[in-house]
């Protein structure tokens, strides 16, 4: 069958006819198995929603009907590469990377060259489109943007001392804490003191102890740590009897948070959306309902969905999908409504300037404080 | 190098048809697949070099590797600092020191720097490793995947710690992947039946009986992992220029389970089965990575299942332990089937047996005494076995026959006492320092080198005596001819019947060319006409090489008939000595043991 199918590639390859000239091809190289198969997943749902939408209603820019060439990556980087070199041979027009840096950053190596506008399914870390080049883009909220956002709330908040927790083991778990530190100290806060732990230890008394110690107490505890650190920490840290409030990051954007109980009363944290009555993200939940009988289980489905949608823009303000063509319309993008609020890529290192949603969680429930796009003048450099 | 003299052409043989195998395979797939087809091999000849530094320490000692992966991590941040082009690394690598800024070098000088940390990360990492035991030691190579990770993470100055290490140029190619993977089947095959290798292997099979054969069994297990260290280093410096983007993450348990599995799968005796394990893996995943996305056939159109590769691994990896525990490959290498022998006649036949010496030694045993905590398991014991003659060794079980034989082999340390071959003291000499001093042994449970050639096993002795490979393997067949399993000598130990056991383990002690031999109940489980044969073969010994042997037995009518001297040992205490005859007649050995004999049954 491998020779059928690279007859079909090879024969699709030599009469490229005008009578297909509309047809477009979108390579997907994205981890739909592995450790990364919980972001990738519901991003490809949401995105192939999307671009049944879009064909439905003629294609991107009203004339290019999308194809996909869906590959899984497994979390692996060298199959990432195998698949980014396969798609690029096979001509697609825009390539798709998994929700990580180092997978992203692999591949975007691979089509930078091939001048193949390539985009970040949820990679949030902000070095990716600078570590790649001109055809490299993000799209979901980068890390030091949600960090800046977080910053300011705790000054809004009138916090005057953090304590930050932070791993060595992740970009995202050790950056995003940084990044905090960074602007909340620029704002007039200061960093009261900073623990570190190993992503899966589990047990966190040593840290515990260590805040509970700590005289004065920190005003406020700012961690970017995940399941399953988190809610070990959390519970750890209030059985303690340590009551600061605690700011975290997207990473527990997920019903475990919510479903902590007493402990998890009072915690903020970022989010690429929340389904707020009357914003377009609820009217996307309902229709995701409707189509499949249940709401999305996360944020990765309306984030994956936006992405044909900024694809659209771009072509549409191009008026062609030639990869330098698209490069520099997608570059150029500004206040494209989407669900989550509007994205710009203006004047960013295309890592782009978009609405975070500030969340508090009461009770089991989760209810946005806050949606906005954090200055950008505030926002620490990657 | 001398490392590589003295292979049997056989070995340079199997070597030609495995790299032939894997270079048709890989323009195969190039040529039926194109750009995709060259995509896969390299990446497959990547995983091939990757497996094979893991075969050359794991497959030769026997014990599996989990650390291999992160050296590969080493390799692939040395060479990804040294080709990085300046402009990326200013701002990938702001903090790196000065001496390192800019070097822009190419592939092939950055794998001499490479190669170079290898080998000093290989060194040092075998410092402790060498000094573990083998189960031991596998747990240990995991401490060092998990140390190594953290190391290449705090080193953010150099490796961006967790954060993807990227501008890596992408400068393996095909070509590049195919001369790694040739160049280490040459190196895996060739080292198999190197000095270094056949050692090795010894170790893997009977780490006690590979001492005893003169064997150092940390000093070659160090220079194994030195050498698979730096191979490993090698094959992850390419890695990552194939990936041109990592972190490392990417060489940790992941990439570890990968490599491992293709070991298990192919076999991990055979160089052959790291390269079929490997081959046959990467195909399972390229194949179900191909189905996975769907299939369409125009009429029969059948959807994706993401998940396919992994489940394949699994699979292949269960059904490997399940039906073919040795692996696809077993205990045979690809290539003709030339036996190692065919060059000996070419080497120099005459060897001595025994080395030489100016006069009649002795080794001696002199006030030893040997203290468990509060038991004296031995009290002053002094005896002496003098060359060309036939000393026994006997006493009722618990009498410390076995605490005594374990301190004149170097197994143990006396509490006080010496032991003395022709004077030279060689108490507190590791075993495989008494063996080269000059004392061969056998054991009471046989202890052969299951998985070698009997002239394998004999030829380990031999070169631990530091005779060339050539000069070795005469000695090895001359003492297999004297014990008369010369035409058998390309069969596996493991396939020999009880007494050509006995015999072969005899043969392997004489190619130290002993100057005293100790046999451990020797007759035990022979037949009457295979112990007849026995003391015929002992009696020539002496006779024909002034060998002095120590001989322990419960067979009381064989050591009554083979001994010159006795020595009855009884609760710790040397009882009596003397002839055959007087002891026989010695009415505390009748008490104490014969009378003990006679009233049990």
């Amino acid at each position: 069958m491998k020779i059928f199918r690279f007859a079909a590639v090879a024969g699709a390859m030599l009469c490229a006819s005008p009578a297909l000239a509309e047809d477009i091809t979108i390579g997907l190289a994205t981890a739909q198995t592995g450790g990364l198969a919980f972001a990738d997943q519901p991003s490809l749902v949401g995105f192939k929603m999307a671009v049944e939408e879009i064909n439905a209603k003629g294609g991107l820019g009203g004339k290019y009907m999308m194809k996909l060439d869906i590959k899984d990556t497994r979390t692996d980087t060298a199959t990432t590469v195998q698949a980014a070199q396969e798609l690029v041979a096979a001509g697609v027009k825009v390539l798709i990377t998994p929700c990580d840096a180092d997978p992203s950053i692999a591949a975007g190596q691979i089509s930078q060259p091939a001048m193949i506008p390539t985009l970040t399914f949820c990679g949030t870390t902000p070095t990716i489109p600078g570590a790649v080049g001109d055809y490299m883009f993000g799209t979901y909220p980068a890390d030091n943007g949600q960090a800046a956002l977080l910053a300011i709330h705790a000054m809004t908040k009138g916090y005057k001392s953090a304590y930050i927790l932070k791993s060595p083991d992740s970009a995202y778990t050790l950056r995003l804490p940084e990044y905090f530190a960074e602007v909340f100290t620029k704002k007039g806060g200061t960093i009261a003191g900073e623990g570190s732990y190993t992503i899966g230890q589990q047990d966190f008394a040593a840290e515990v102890t260590k805040i509970k110690a700590m005289n004065p107490a920190p005003d406020v505890i700012m961690t970017s740590a995940y399941e399953p650190d988190f809610p070990a920490f959390l519970q750890q840290l209030r059985g303690a009897g340590v009551t600061a409030p605690v700011l975290g990051s997207d990473g527990i954007d997920s019903p475990t948070t919510t479903g902590l109980g007493a402990v998890a009363d009072g915690i903020v944290h970022t989010t690429a959306g929340y389904p707020a009555d009357g914003t377009p993200l609820r009217a996307f939940y309902d229709k995701f309902k409707a189509a499949t009988g249940a709401e999305p289980e996360t944020v990765y489905v309306a984030t994956g969905y936006e992405i044909p949608y900024i694809l659209d823009a771009a072509v549409t303000a191009a008026g062609s999908v030639e990869g330098p063509a698209l490069r520099d319309a997608l570059a150029n993008l500004k206040d494209v409504e989407v669900l989550t609020g509007k994205i710009t890529y203006a004047g960013t290192n295309r890592m782009p300037n978009r609405d975070i949603t500030l969340v508090e969680i009461q009770g089991g429930k989760r209810k946005p404080i806050l949606t906005a796009t954090p200055d950008p003048a505030d926002v620490p450099a990657p | 190098m001398s490392l590589w003299v003295g292979v049997p052409a056989r070995a340079w043989a199997g070597a030609a048809v495995l790299i032939a195998c894997t270079g048709g395979l890989a323009l195969a797939v190039s040529l039926a697949f194109g750009g995709t087809g060259i995509n896969i091999a390299t990446l497959a000849l990547l995983q091939i070099a990757g497996v094979l530094a893991l075969a050359v320490f794991s497959g030769n000692s026997g014990i599996v590797s989990f650390g291999h992966s992160a050296f590969m991590g080493i390799g692939a941040y040395v060479a990804g600092v040294l080709t990085m082009p300046k402009g990326v690394q200013a701002s990938a690598l702001p903090h790196l020191p000065q001496w390192l800024q800019g070097q822009e070098l190419s592939l092939g000088t950055a794998l001499i720097a490479v190669a170079a940390a290898g080998l000093v990360a290989g060194y040092l990492s075998g410092i402790p490793l060498s000094r573990l035991s083998a189960g031991s030691a596998a747990i240990g190579t995991l401490a060092f995947l998990i140390i190594i990770h953290v190391t290449l993470i705090g080193a953010r100055d150099f490796t961006r710690g967790s954060q993807t290490f990227y501008g890596v140029p992408r400068l393996t190619t095909v070509f590049v992947a195919f001369a790694a993977a040739a160049l280490f089947i040459l190196v895996a095959r060739l080292l198999r039946d190197a000095p270094l290798g056949l050692k090795l292997r010894a170790t893997r099979e009977n780490e006690v009986a590979a001492a005893a054969a003169g064997v150092n069994v940390r000093a070659v297990r160090h220079a194994g992992w030195t050498l698979s260290i730096v191979m490993a280093a090698i094959a992850g410096a390419l890695y990552g220029h194939f990936l041109g983007a990592f972190s490392p993450k990417d060489f940790y348990f992941d990439l570890t389970f990968t490599l491992v599995s293709m070991l298990i799968v192919g076999g991990m005796l055979t160089v052959t089965g790291a390269v079929a394990g490997a081959v046959l893996l990467a195909g399972v995943v390229q194949i179900l990575r191909q189905a996975e996305t769907g299939i369409d056939l125009g009429f029969l159109s059948i959807p994706g299942v993401f998940g396919l590769p992994q489940l394949g691994m699994g699979l292949a990896l269960l059904l490997t332990i399940w039906r073919r525990p040795l692996g696809l490959a077993g205990l045979k290498e690809a290539g003709p089937d030339w036996p190692a022998s065919s060059r000996i006649n070419t080497a120099p036949p005459a060897v001595p047996a025994a080395r030489a010496r100016e006069t009649r030694g002795q080794l001696e045993v002199r006030n030893v005494s040997m203290r468990f905590g509060g038991l004296m398991a031995l009290e002053n014991i002094s005896f002496a076995v003098p060359a060309g003659k036939v000393t026994g060794l006997i006493g009722p079980n618990g009498a410390g026959k076995t605490t005594l034989i374990n301190i004149i082999c170097g197994q143990m340390r006396p509490s006080e006492g010496e032991v003395n071959i022709d004077g030279q003291p060689i108490t507190g000499m590791a075993a495989h320092e008494v063996a080269r001093a000059g004392l061969g042994r056998t054991f009471q449970n046989i202890r052969l080198f299951e998985r070698m050639t009997a002239l394998e096993n004999v030829t380990v002795a031999a070169l631990s005596m530091g005779h060339a490979a050539g000069p070795a393997q005469a000695i090895a067949m001359a003492q297999l001819e004297r014990l008369g399993l010369a035409s058998r000598s390309g069969q596996l130990a493991g396939a020999f019947a009880y007494g050509d056991r006995r015999r072969l383990e005899i043969a392997r002690a004489l190619a130290l060319s002993p100057r005293f031999l100790l046999l451990d109940e020797p007759a035990a489980g022979m037949n009457p006409a295979e112990t007849d044969e026995l003391v015929g073969i002992l009696a020539a010994l002496r006779a024909e090489h002034d060998i002095g042997l120590l001989v322990v037995e419960h067979d009381m009518r064989l050591i009554m008939r083979l001994s010159d001297t006795m020595v009855v040992l009884n609760k710790g205490q040397k009882i009596a000595e003397g002839t055959p005859q007087d002891i026989r007649n010695d009415p505390a050995v009748i008490e104490a043991y014969i009378g003990t004999r006679v009233h049990a049954h």
